[in-house]
């Protein structure tokens, strides 16, 4: 069943390739427009992503080492001295993480805990992408995945401050700084493989394909076994105008570090305003013509009264 | 000379400010301007030594990504540098005669806030040399925040608060030149009274559009912002505290210029000044607390078990009791009463606009920034440079306001000094 499932995704990866290149060589071409889709956006119907579920992790870290693999990532080992791949959180070298989540009380037994992967969201509103002022971060309008582009990337960290899941990692230490962040594999896709996160994973916690799929699969596994997942719900079909990547869970979301997001998308909530008052450079133009006319008026007199007041001081007039 | 000095101190009151004068009976070159530049220069070194370097010695982390330069220097000190934008708007469009007379004053703030906000900026990001798409409006994301200020700040700095800054500069080429350089200032002097109100308009129109913006970036931070501060009011309230800050900046500025340099103050001209302040002060206030009512946070404002509820209650206070006091009369004529004032606005009204980015950002990870040496060394050297600055403008170009005899004791200083002067006192070689 698992083959059938992973041949279904190569077609699927192959599927998506000519969208894939376009996102990896995404430049000048700008097709992806940072429009938000309103506060409760949908999906595109070619949406890929992935979908973790906590009960099947068994916390290995295959997927992180085979991500710095994929991704040309050097392995953040400062933690254990230089011999052995051991990032805090996700970084500047690292865009895939397993996090472990234990019940504070230590000595409990039988205490609850979690592992946890954590990566980009994907999400299908990005704020990162509607922040970003000159269209570095872009989403595909096909597979949705949300790509970073050096070349028109000014290194302002507005993604950082914008992303609620704090995704988007800065070279710090860098000359010529990088935005780090899960990029699905998206080079790999055209030739028809899948991230090697969800290939390299032996428990299946971390499986990719199309989002609907995906969400479809989630429920299934929900309604087999309701008392196992925390609020019988999926984390990532709403929250924050829904993600990509999806997330089962046993322990509460926010436990494992997936914050309590409205429904609302964030960037819709960011920009629907500013969209209004910038449509068109409407408002600001009017506001402009009136100004003017009101300032071309005073302007006269205050020339006049001036020139007046020269005359009586003898003095040459000041503006 | 004198009589006619006499005559108009009569006739006006001896108070009273009639123009623009420069401060020449104090030198350039100070103690306390040496060490402002020399810092300033301190500041400006490191941040080309930054240059040949990443970020790593700053105290930013992925989590707090927006360090001081960004959140002080930016944001918060543009806001003390709106000055130009409020008193320009009132003296222009509203028609408030009194403050064309600290325009000047206010215009030279503006300049020097924004001047070093840019120069933070530059450094800030991680790759300035990218930022050349500016210009390329194919490449602009136009639902960005930040779009909208990296081009109108820059715009507004670059071009139209260097043209409203000219006509000081010009006058003292004008005087002190010899008849060829004049002809050609004249020229330039005519071309900027011709297209004055246009370009003040958009002097005004970008500020605007900028301070709002920079409210509306904290949006996008969503629920990693307190909730007394994430509010779709975030645009309209930043550009409004901005005129707070812009006006008590200049408030103060001015008061403190009298103080250090000796000269009189027009308690006519402060009190308008003041009066604008009070009334874009309380209006914040009563559109903040208005917001907080309607969005059902009023509860929460009583919430004292959370620290940052003490600090959402010193901001508004800082800005709520003198505005209040000021709406008297009495208070405002009484000049030590209006300086202490303008210090408290002025420091609520920076606060609010600092916080939103910095205190009550609080993201997943409970990791805290604070700003590095060499971070807090920079930052106070851009500073630093707007107060030599400031203090060099103001000896340099008449831009400091003062009662009309002022002019005339430049004219005789000069005179004394043996310094070319025209008959009328038209010409002043400084």
């Amino acid at each position: 069943m698992t083959m059938d499932r992973r041949q279904a995704l190569k077609t699927l990866g192959q599927a998506c390739a000519g969208t894939a290149t376009a996102a990896a060589t995404v430049g000048t071409s700008g097709t992806a427009e940072a429009a938000s889709g309103g506060p409760y956006p949908d999906a595109s119907p070619g949406a890929v992503g992935m979908l973790f579920d906590t009960t099947r992790c068994i916390g290995c870290k295959a997927c992180v080492v085979a991500c710095s693999e994929a991704n040309d990532l050097v392995p953040d080992t400062v933690l254990a001295n230089g011999l052995w791949q051991m990032p805090m959180d996700l970084n500047a070298r690292t865009a895939n993480i397993i996090k472990l989540y234990k019940e504070e009380d230590e000595d409990a037994v039988g205490g609850e805990y979690s592992y946890v992967k954590r990566q980009c969201m994907h999400c299908v509103d990005p704020a990162c992408v509607a922040s970003c002022p000159f269209k570095a971060l872009t989403k595909d309008p096909e597979n949705g995945i949300v790509m970073w582009e050096a070349s028109q990337c000014i290194g302002c960290r507005y993604c950082e401050v914008a992303c609620p899941f704090e995704v988007p990692k800065f070279e710090w230490e860098d000359f010529n700084p990088r935005i780090v962040k899960c990029q699905l594999c998206s080079h790999r896709l055209p030739e028809g493989l899948e991230p090697a996160c969800c290939e390299v994973c032996p428990t299946d916690a971390v499986i990719f394909g199309a989002r609907e799929d995906l969400l479809k699969d989630a429920k299934s596994r929900i309604a087999a076994k309701p008392e196992v997942y925390y609020e019988q719900k999926v984390y990532g079909e709403r929250e924050g105008g829904g993600t990509q990547v999806l997330y089962l869970s046993h322990v509460p979301f926010t436990a494992i570090g997936l914050p309590d997001l409205p429904d609302e998308s964030i960037a819709w909530y960011g920009t629907w305003v500013h969209g209004i008052i910038y449509k068109w450079l409407l408002i600001p133009m009017i506001v402009y013509g009136v100004m003017a006319a009101i300032i071309r008026k005073r302007w006269h007199h205050h020339e006049e009264e001036a020139r007046e007041q020269a005359k009586k001081t003898g003095l040459p007039q000041q503006i | 000379m004198t009589e006619a000095v006499a005559n108009f101190d009569a006739e006006q009151g001896v108070n009273q400010w009639q123009r623009g004068v420069h401060i020449y009976d104090s030198k350039v070159l100070t103690p306390a301007f040496l060490v402002f530049s020399a810092l300033g220069i301190v500041g400006l070194g490191l941040s080309l030594l930054r240059m040949f370097g990443g970020l790593a010695f700053t105290g930013m982390t992925d989590s707090h990504a927006w360090g001081i330069w960004k959140t002080f220097n930016v944001m918060t000190l543009t806001a003390l540098g709106s000055g130009g934008m409020a008193i320009g708007i009132a003296a222009w469009v509203f028609n408030w005669k009194s403050l064309h007379l600290v325009m000047r004053t206010a215009l030279l703030t503006s300049l020097l806030f924004y001047w070093g906000g840019l120069i933070a900026l530059g450094v800030d990001v991680g790759r300035p040399w990218n930022f050349y798409q500016v210009v390329l409006i194919n490449r602009w994301n136009t639902h960005s925040a930040l779009l909208e200020v990296s081009v109108c700040m820059t715009a507004y700095a670059a071009v139209f608060l260097l043209f409203e800054n000219l006509p000081p500069v010009l006058e003292r080429l004008y005087i002190s030149g010899d008849s060829q350089r004049r002809k050609w200032v004249a020229m330039i002097m005519n071309f900027v009274k011709k297209f004055y109100p246009y370009f003040v308009a958009a002097a005004y129109v970008l500020p605007m559009m900028h301070q709002s913006s920079l409210g509306a970036l904290m949006l996008l931070a969503g629920v990693k912002v307190h909730p007394l501060w994430q509010t779709q009011m975030l645009p309209l309230l930043y550009v409004i505290q901005g005129g707070v800050a812009g006006t008590s900046c200049v408030l103060f500025t001015v008061m403190l210029g009298c103080l250090v340099w000796r000269r009189r103050m027009d308690m006519h001209v402060l009190s308008d000044l003041a009066k604008l302040m009070t009334g874009l002060g309380l209006t914040f206030i009563v559109l903040r607390w208005g917001d907080l009512i309607w969005r059902g946070l009023l509860p929460m404002t009583f919430d004292f078990s959370q620290p940052l509820v003490w600090v959402f209650h010193v901001e508004n206070l800082l800005v709520l009791v003198p505005c209040l006091l000021l709406i008297s009369h009495k208070m405002r004529y009484n000049p030590q009463l209006l300086f202490k004032a303008s210090i408290p606005v002025g420091f609520g009204a920076a606060m609010y606009r600092f916080v939103p980015t910095t205190i009550s950002y609080v993201p997943g990870e409970l990791a805290v920034y604070f700003p590095s040496a060499l971070e807090l060394v920079m930052g106070a050297g851009y500073i630093a440079l707007t107060v030599a600055g400031f203090s060099w403008a103001c000896k340099v170009f008449a831009i400091f306001p003062a009662p009309i005899s002022r002019w005339y004791q430049a004219v005789a200083a000069a005179r004394a000094a043996n310094i070319k002067v025209d008959s009328n006192g038209k010409a002043i070689d400084y």
